[in-house]
């Protein structure tokens, strides 16, 4: 094995990370935002380095496989930093305006895609096509399939038990709009992935069920050589990093599953003591009609209570909206993670095997058979890919959390601000001397 | 008026409108206060009597309870809580106080003096003692009598009961109620001597009463309505918020499982962990801080408890004029019936049945003289029947008068205390937002580290 993977450039490190606001992060991501966002210097240059190498002829998309340093991995690694800053980006999509179709056969909804771009991979620098779930899941298997190598992100749940859930909901609807734009957020975000075909298609195509008939015709040769590889190679041992990354995926997916439950039970009790105060403050109503000077103040009271309610209310729905779609769809992430680490512990298993057979036929020959060269560059080419991904998605996933988590705060401070702007807007009500009557 | 000598029997009847000296609405009631009770009550009384027990200012308070075992009536073994009551002396010149009286009394006690009190002051709103048993509990309380929590909400509840009377212008002058806080012997054969018991109106008679009134006095018939709907709404205002108590309960504490899994996560994580781990402290502050602050809302429960019981002494005053007037209607008829047997008797004409005509008819008529002795004997009853009416027409005006200034008195208290209530529960909450407010932030700050 000649040499391992090409140094990845100076890391600008955790701490300027952390200043600059996440690629997928909306307006609030302000916040989050620590100190000055300009970048620091390494950066710039890790910046121009990718910019020289995304105008390769082939586009960065896994053509030659021969170097472990391949200008994907190489890119990958690179463009870890890089999608932060918007002056580089050039590829722009937004899922939006989702709309109802009401056919004989069945009734469906699809999202507006609206590209902007100035890559060369586009024939126009705009596109605006309409999809349907169906076809973002096509995309996914499709990436799978081409891109083995590589973390996909994970698409929101595609079954809905029917009767509990209304798949036609504004709720609903606008969950799933969310979670699709991310999927295709990430997609754009990632070096490699954003350049491959049926995502370029997916986006620009007027109709994409005719492409979708061609079938493999563009599967790319990484894609086609590592989906042929069969199970049943016995892995010898794990590299340390690789397996250090299935138990920690392991473990966060259990957490997720913990927090995901408590979250589920927080909102399950806020609901209800929701339905007790919906009885409470009436109550006071009731009293205050009975009243003459106590009438005022309880009146008041019974108007405080029900706007906590409506707080609570706004509360719950936030979170059922926006907070435990993300966990669900990490937990997803993680699960799809997993596999690709499955298929990378063939890959292994496999070029250890034909290794192993060689060295048993005890031919003295001083150079390795071109097929155990392929096996190990395919190899060391997937470890490759596979580190980039997980240190790229380590980063993605922390300032997920941070934004999910401290969108969770936030909600909770808001929904006790309310709550304390109609108690103390009442105490000069109650304390009011009354007219006698 | 001049006030009488207190005898040790007690006060004489009807009360007087306006208690000598003592000062009427200025008087606060320290209600539910921990420890001592700061009540000031002073008295002008210049009646010297034997008991100038008003002349200086006390303070009475509940100041222990303690569980005892003894012997009931049947001679078993029973187990009670006796309370110690504390009376100071309050001197004018230094301020010091003095501990002039103390000794134990039981929960049945107490009831024994409030009966009394009922009977021989039914034109005042008398206070209500804490509740017997505890109700309107939420999972967390215990609905056991023995429980400390439960003791110790009773005992506030108990020296509020004795600072309402003793602030009371007219209650705070019995005999009887002085003897509870400083005899502590003997105090029961007291009280029973006094035939209170003989005294108080039948249910039967009562109940009677309401249904066959005629003409009560409309204020007593609306007062009456209003507090079977106070009883009524603060019911079921107390039963919701035992169950709004029981669900924020849950879920404060469900976020405490977030302390635990954030932390198993933290280890797992290197940048992220620290955040976490923190964060997951404060959401373990947030799910303990729910234990105080509903103990605070009990505070309130108790007061509105207080005044939900107190619809029911409400509803005594009413009845006793009901009966009142009753009482009145039925004599008033009475001598109605029997002037017009006179009329009868004496025209000859007989107009309507009776007995005598029947008789008559049946065995002959009755002499003159007969006649004559009858007319003279229903003369004699109609002049006292006469005399009667004034007198129960003057009891009824005067039980009017004295239960109406009560009842005006009672008013103004309610909606002083209920208001204060109301403002200490906005106060409670405000707290609560803040604290809540606080700890999101702290949490907040953690994830913003991660």
């Amino acid at each position: 094995m000649s040499g391992g993977p090409p140094k990845a450039l100076p890391s600008t490190g955790p701490h300027s990370l952390r200043d600059m606001p996440h690629p997928l992060a909306g307006s609030s991501s302000e916040e989050a935002v620590g100190g000055d966002s300009t970048p620091s210097p390494d950066l710039l240059m890790a910046r121009s380095f990718g910019d020289k190498d995304l105008i390769l002829p082939n586009g960065g998309t896994p053509a030659d496989t021969s170097s472990p340093a391949s200008s994907s991995s190489l890119l990958n690694r690179l463009q870890l930093d890089d999608d932060i800053d918007g002056e580089t980006r050039d590829l722009f999509v937004t899922v939006d305006d989702p709309k109802k179709h009401v056919c004989t056969m069945e009734t469906y909804i699809t999202y507006r895609i609206t590209t902007k771009s100035t890559r060369v991979e586009f024939d126009l620098p705009e596109y605006s096509v309409r999809r349907r779930y169906q076809d973002f899941d096509w995309l996914r298997s499709k990436l799978e399939e081409s891109q083995p190598t590589h973390l996909i992100p994970p698409l929101p749940e595609k079954f809905v038990v029917k009767g509990v859930v209304d798949r036609f909901s504004e709720e609903f609807v606008e969950t799933r709009r969310k979670a699709l734009d991310k999927f295709l957020k990430r997609i754009t975000d990632h070096p490699v992935l954003s350049f491959n075909e049926h995502f370029n298609v997916f986006l620009t195509a007027k109709d994409l069920n005719a492409y979708k008939k061609q079938g493999m015709a563009l599967l790319s040769r990484v894609g086609e050589s590592v989906k042929h590889v069969t199970g049943g190679y016995k892995l010898r041992s794990r590299p340390l990093e690789f397996a250090a990354i299935g138990e920690y995926l392991d473990t966060f997916a259990l957490k997720l599953g913990t927090i995901d439950r408590i979250a589920q039970r927080i909102i399950k009790e806020e609901i209800e003591y929701l339905v007790e105060l919906r009885e409470y403050g009436p109550v006071y109503s009731t009293w205050s009609a009975l009243e003459g000077e106590l009438a005022e103040p309880l009146e008041g009271v019974s108007a405080c209570i029900g706007n906590c309610s409506t707080a609570l209310e706004e509360l719950t729905d936030d979170m059922t909206e926006d907070f435990l779609p993300v966990l669900r769809e990490y937990i997803l992430y993680s699960d799809s993670m997993k596999n690709v680490l499955k298929k990378r512990d063939q890959v292994q298993a496999e070029y250890e095997a034909k290794l192993e057979a060689v060295a048993l036929r005890k031919e003295d020959r001083p150079k390795v058979p071109a097929d155990v060269e392929k096996c190990q560059d395919r190899m060391e080419c997937f470890n490759a890919d596979l580190k980039a991904d997980m240190e790229r998605w380590q980063n993605n996933k922390r300032q997920d959390f941070r934004q999910l988590l401290m969108g969770m705060a936030d909600r909770n401070i808001q929904y006790y601000e309310k709550c304390l702007m109609a108690w103390e807007s009442i105490i000069p009500l109650l304390q009011e001397k009354q007219e006698a009557k | 008026m001049e006030q009488p000598p207190l005898e040790p029997e007690r006060q004489l009847q009807p009360a007087p409108v306006e208690p000598l000296g003592c000062p009427d609405a200025e008087l606060e009631a320290a209600v539910s206060e921990e420890g001592e009770g700061g009540l000031e009550e002073v008295s002008e009384d210049r009646t010297m009597t034997e008991n100038n027990f008003w002349l200086k200012k006390i303070e009475i308070s509940v100041s222990e309870a303690e569980k005892r075992t003894g012997r009931n009536a049947m001679n078993m073994q029973e187990t009670y809580t006796a309370y110690l009551i504390e009376t100071r002396s309050v001197e004018h010149i230094d301020g010091q106080s003095i501990l002039t009286d103390s000794l134990w009394r039981r929960y049945s006690e107490f009831e024994l003096l409030r009966n009394y009190l009922l009977v021989f002051y039914p034109h005042i709103v008398v206070p209500p003692l804490p509740e017997k048993r505890a109700e309107f509990v939420w999972h967390k309380l215990s609905a056991d009598n023995m429980d400390p929590d439960f003791v110790e909400r009773r005992r506030i509840g108990l020296e509020n009961f004795l600072l309402r009377v003793a602030s009371h212008p007219v209650l705070c002058r019995d005999k009887i109620f002085y003897l509870f806080l400083t005899q502590e012997g003997n105090w029961k054969e007291t009280v029973n001597e006094t035939g209170f018991q003989l005294k108080a109106d039948s249910r039967l008679k009562a109940l009677n009463a309401t249904f066959r009134v005629k003409n009560p006095d409309k204020r007593f018939t609306e007062l009456k309505h209003y507090s079977d709907e106070l009883q009524s709404v603060i019911s079921h205002l107390l039963r919701v918020r035992a169950r709004v108590a029981d669900r924020l309960y849950g879920v404060y504490k469900v976020h405490g499982n977030y302390g635990r899994v954030f932390s198993e996560w933290s280890a797992i994580e290197k940048e992220m962990g620290d955040g976490l781990q923190s964060a997951g402290h404060h959401m373990d502050v947030y799910a303990s801080s729910i234990d105080d602050i509903l103990e605070d809302e009990e505070h309130y429960a108790d007061q509105l408890k207080e005044y939900l019981f107190y619809a029911e002494a409400l509803r005594a005053v009413c009845r006793k004029h009901e009966l009142m007037q009753y009482d009145l209607e039925m004599a008033a008829q009475d001598l109605a019936s029997k002037k017009q047997q006179c009329e009868e008797l004496a025209t000859g004409t007989v107009r309507t049945f009776s007995l005598k005509g029947m008789t008559t008819k049946l065995f002959g008529q009755e002499t003159p003289e007969q006649r004559e002795a009858r007319i003279k004997v229903l003369e004699e009853q109609i002049n006292e029947g006469e005399q009667q009416l004034k007198c129960k027409n003057l009891e009824g005006r005067e039980f009017v008068k004295n239960a109406w200034a009560d009842i005006e008195r009672f008013k103004e208290q309610k909606n002083h205390d209920l208001k204060e209530a109301l403002i200490s529960y906005a106060v409670m909450q405000i707290s609560m937002c803040k604290k809540g407010i606080q700890v999101w932030t702290n949490a907040k700050e953690c994830f913003s580290k991660m």
